[in-house]
């Protein structure tokens, strides 16, 4: 069976070592690279000396979740409605609600959350918590260091997400 | 009005060809075709469609307006379009008006995530609130009844809960308030709600305007299962679907069987689920040594039951109250087999026999609950279902109602139904048997024009639903001879829908019945050598004939006639194993205690008053350590050296089944969701065929040959027929036995009057043991009739006691018109003055004296005394 020209693929052979050509190869191009890294030298370096340096990160990152609390009044914005339960696909939350007493009130509405709890070990971080909630009770922080040594504790208790975190994920300035 | 095969129709519904039956509702035979149409205010269960809401607007060719398609019915060859410009502009104008004074609180608001407003606002509403004016604006959330709370701001105004409560519970309590926009729904003068059925307008509501304040704020609906079962706190056995949230029942709602309950449910069906999750009920089984109870394995206890009733053998009883046909089988098979006792009794006293049920379960004269729908005749004979069976309540007051059904109530005691019926008969306590004989005596001469005679000759189908209370007592063989009299002489065999439902005393009576319980029958009703009943195991007890009780579901201490008879046998027993669910008086008494699964986690079967056996299946998880019990039984009865060979719930079934010769064949897959009549299976033709279990079991006849008898040790002197019974259960001696008198009542002397007692629906453990319906736990009241009060010189409110013999309680006072002169009435199983501690022995009727109330140490008795003291 004969080879139709358009079927073969030419390979073309490198040059040949030695030589002229092959001095200024060897030499040439490992000082054209040397000239990179010593470009770099007097530059900053991109390392970030974690844990002592953390990233930062853009304002919108999805970090771990906070719950909010009215500023004026102290109250919980979350009622309980279960709406980011519904939303999460990781299954990770678990709401149950009660009812307010007048007297004693925890959030605004009828309801509010008497447990809540997100299991961070399922959670994939999608956001559709913060997406779903009608009282934007719930949103992403920018905690991003929550590696522990228990399964059990990383789920994370409503008073736990109320709390004020320690800021530890600095916030990348504009146009950084 | 025997059913009628109604005539199919063809319409047209979007261009699409449907047939329908002729009167059916448009919107109705939409769905049938696949074609949906959003309703708010339609619900064929609440009668009439009212077209309230306009939602359901369609276009008719032919007709210019809009018609509502819940109002109008089919006809042939009708074109209806449901999406044309004009139908979609008229939806979005009724979903943006009703949105108009709707608050947008979803997120708090209960129904969110199962509301049809939330729904039909997304399918057919329109994305845009144009509204900027204020909402209006209610109180909320007020209480409605200690049960419900309303927030009117949610209402739509759809009428269906002042529907249900005007024309299906037809307690007319719930009332459309104001006019125009400021109308509101509420009670008169605000005052509580407080009806047997209001927690159905929960679930009627399209919006979160009522909600029960036990599933307040609970879950959502993403966050729960729903597990389809059957209630079996009363004999109505209403088919349930249990919502469960972290496995455990969090509500309860009706699961629609029009062939049992109608889609509705009472209140102690819905919200006594909170008694599973109470401090009182057994989680564990303990073991008694040294007068202290003690926690103990399962092995251990099981152990210590098997060895006390090896050692007693054939002196043992086993009283059985509530319980699926499995767990009564194989109770009945442990006694029967292993042990050679035939003393078991599921009933109160001496009631319905082997030979009674056989003759009352013949499928000819045995109706189904449907056929009240249906009838030209309900009656309604010694029992107010209301108090013994509810469902039952709202099915005659359907047909009452809706098809003009005749309703005749013959009962001693002045009973719910009365206001709708036709005709009402009274008998004095205990009088039913006579009054029975003289009813049949008048339909098969036939010449009776009036009175309920006259009903019964002009109707083709008759119901009569009557309670089990008559038959018992001295008497109870001569009603029950009277009742298929009756039966024959109506000639209810030969007519298709009429019938026979009697309503029993438990829960899963007749189940009971038919797999066993009962000290003459064995399984399927079959003959066996007598033991003893549930009288004659109390007296065998006390005096020591009998070793070793076991108390399966039943508190005989509260709930079976002579409380202190029992604490005295109880106490005399030497092994007592008690199956509970909860703690009681009677568990104090249990060498061995226990715990029985509640109706949400058990697995098994039970059979309905007119036949149908139901499937009850675990919904939530078994609390503490908690066992399925047919399991316990099992090796129990293997622990006694009769192995059953079951290991799982079909094979439990299986043994029913192949036990029970009218069962035979029965799978979990033919009883399905809905149950089925054994009556309509074909094995029902094997009514009567003996067991083919007997050959298994070694009842040697005991010392006791009458059936039936209440009093031990006297001679066969009640046999049937006769009404001479001497010792047999009316403690006053010399005092002639009521049962004797006929119909006319007896004239009491010295301030005596005739008692009755009642099942009260609310006079229960399980509804104390449920924080939401403890307000409804009734207090002891005494219900004399007008002319005996001033006779007495009693009043309404009055305190006063009931004696009977060295046996006396005290009662408020209630006088009642339409009370049977020389009568008087309590309530069985109260908390506090137990009205079964004054009752017959039998449970029957019994004399008693009214004086003044027994000081107590937290009563202070100022008024009412004097009174009692010129009664007495």
């Amino acid at each position: 069976m004969s080879v139709r020209p358009e079927e073969i693929t030419v390979v073309p052979r490198g040059p040949e070592p030695g030589g002229k050509g092959g001095a200024y190869r060897a030499f040439g191009e490992t000082l054209r690279g040397l000239r990179t890294t010593m470009s770099q030298m007097f530059t900053k370096p991109v390392t970030i000396q974690y844990p002592e340096e953390k990233t930062p990160v853009y304002p919108r990152f999805r970090g771990r979740h906070r719950l909010h609390r009215f500023e004026d009044t102290g109250l919980e914005k979350c009622v309980g409605c279960s709406l980011c339960a519904a939303a999460c696909p990781a299954q990770c939350i678990r709401v149950v609600a009660a009812e307010n007493d007048p007297e004693n009130r925890v959030s605004a509405g009828e309801r509010y959350a008497a447990v809540y709890e997100i299991n961070l070990a399922r959670c994939i971080f999608c956001g559709y918590c913060e997406l779903a909630c009608p009282f934007d009770a719930i949103t992403m922080g920018h905690d991003y260091e929550m590696a522990d040594y228990n399964r059990s504790d990383l789920i994370f208790t409503k008073e736990m997400l109320l709390a004020e975190p320690i800021e530890r994920a600095p916030l990348r300035r504009e146009g950084e | 009005m025997p059913r009628t095969q109604p005539n199919r129709v063809t319409l047209t519904i979007d261009g699409r060809e449907i047939e329908a039956d002729e009167g059916t509702m448009l919107v109705d035979a939409a769905r049938e075709g696949d074609v949906e149409i959003p309703v708010f205010c339609y619900e064929p269960k609440l009668g009439e469609p009212v077209g309230a809401c306009r939602m359901c607007l369609v276009e008719i060719e032919g007709i210019p307006k809009l018609q509502t398609s819940c109002s109008t019915p089919v006809r042939d060859g009708m074109v209806v379009h449901t999406r044309t410009d004009q139908v979609k502009e008229a939806q979005e104008s009724v979903v943006e008006f009703l949105l108009v004074n709707h608050p947008l609180d979803c997120p708090v608001c209960d129904k969110g995530g199962e509301c049809p407003l939330q729904d039909i606002s997304m399918g057919w509403g329109p994305d845009r609130n144009r509204m900027v004016d204020q909402k209006r604006h209610f109180e909320k959330p007020v209480p409605l009844s200690p049960l419900v709370a309303i927030d009117r701001e949610r209402c739509i105004l759809c009428y269906r809960c002042v529907r249900f409560s005007q024309e299906v519970s037809e307690d007319e309590q719930l009332q459309l308030l104001e006019r125009g926009d400021a109308t509101f729904v509420g009670t008169f003068d605000d005052r509580p709600y407080i009806a047997p059925f209001q927690g159905n307008i929960t679930e009627l509501c399209p919006v979160g305007a009522l909600t029960s304040y036990t599933y307040r704020f609970r879950a959502r609906p993403w966050d729960i299962e729903q597990g389809g079962s059957v209630c079996t706190l009363c004999p109505s056995q209403c088919n349930v679907s249990f919502t469960v949230r972290d496995e455990e029942v969090a509500r309860v709602l009706a699961r629609d069987n029009p062939e049992v309950d109608d889609g509705w449910l009472c209140d102690k069906g819905r919200y006594a689920f909170q008694a599973m999750y109470a401090d009182d009920r057994v989680l564990g089984p303990e073991v008694t040594s040294d007068g202290h109870s003690t926690p103990a394995s399962w092995q251990e206890a099981e152990e210590t039951a098997a060895e006390g009733l090896a050692s007693a053998g054939s002196r043992t009883a086993i009283l059985v109250g509530d319980a699926s046909n499995e767990e009564g089988y194989l109770l009945q098979r442990i006694l029967r087999q292993a042990l050679g006792s035939g003393d078991i009794d599921s009933r109160r006293g001496p009631g319905v026999d082997g030979d009674a049920a056989l003759k009352l379960a013949d499928p000819a004269i045995t109706a189904q609950t449907s056929d009240i729908d249906t009838a030209d005749l309900v009656i309604v004979v010694g029992t107010d279902p209301i108090q013994s069976a509810p469902s039952f309540d709202l099915r005659v007051r359907k047909a009452v109602r809706r098809n003009g059904t005749a309703l005749a109530v013959a009962t001693d005691r002045p009973g719910a139904l009365e206001g709708g019926a036709t005709e009402v008969d009274r008998f004095h306590p205990g009088g039913a048997a006579a009054f029975l004989e003289e009813l049949a005596g008048k339909v098969k001469r036939g010449r009776a024009k009036t009175g309920l005679a006259g009903l019964i000759a002009d109707s083709e189908q008759t119901v009569i639903v009557w309670g089990e209370r008559i038959v018992q007592g001295a008497g109870g063989r001569a009603a029950v001879e009277a009742l298929v009299d009756l039966s024959e002489a109506a000639g209810l065999a030969d007519q298709e829908g009429s019938g026979l439902i009697g309503i029993p005393e438990t829960a899963n009576g007749r189940g009971l019945r038919e797999v066993g319980c009962l000290p003459d029958a064995g399984p399927g009703l079959s003959p066996t050598g007598p033991g003893r009943d549930a009288g004659a195991i109390r007296e065998g007890l006390e005096s020591g004939e009998l070793e070793a009780v076991v108390l399966f579901g039943v508190d005989p201490i509260r709930d079976l006639p002579d409380p202190e008879g029992w604490r005295r046998a109880l106490e005399a027993a030497g092994h007592v194993v008690a199956f509970s669910l909860a703690r009681n008086e009677s568990t104090e008494f249990a060498d061995v205690l226990l715990p029985l699964e509640s109706h949400a986690e058990k697995d098994g079967t039970v059979t309905h008053p007119d036949g149908r056996i139901q499937r009850v299946r675990p919904s939530a998880r078994r609390p503490g350590e908690v066992r399925p019990v047919w399991q316990v039984l099992t090796e129990l009865a293997a622990m006694l050296g009769s192995s059953t060979g079951i290991t799982s719930t079909p094979e439990a079934l299986e043994a029913v089944a192949s036990a029970v010769p009218f069962y035979a064949g029965l799978t979990d897959s033919e009883i399905g969701g809905r149950g089925v009549r054994w009556q309509e299976r074909p094995a029902a033709s094997d009514l009567g065929s003996p067991s083919p279990d007997l050959t298994l079991y070694a009842t040697a006849p005991g010392p006791f040959s009458p059936l039936g008898s209440g009093a031990a040790g006297s001679e066969a002197d009640d046999l049937p027929g006769s009404f001479e019974g001497g010792g047999s259960g009316v403690d006053d001696a010399g005092v002639v036995p009521p049962e004797e008198s006929t119909s006319s009542p007896p004239t009491p002397t010295n301030g005596q009057l005739l008692l009755g007692t009642y099942p009260n629906l609310w006079a229960d453990q399980v509804v104390e043991s449920s924080p939401a319906l403890r307000f409804l736990v009734p207090a002891q009241r005494l219900e004399v009739s007008g002319p005996d009060a001033t006779r007495l010189g009693l009043s309404t409110g009055d305190e006063v006691s009931v004696r009977s013999g060295e046996e006396s309680v005290n009662a408020r006072v209630a006088v009642r018109a339409a009370m049977p002169e020389g009568a008087c009435f309590l309530i069985e199983g109260t908390p506090a003055d137990n009205g079964n501690r004054v009752a017959g022995e039998d449970g029957g009727p019994t004399l008693v004296e009214i004086g003044p109330p027994e000081v107590r140490l937290e009563l202070v008795t100022a008024g009412g005394g004097p009174e009692g003291d010129e009664a007495a």
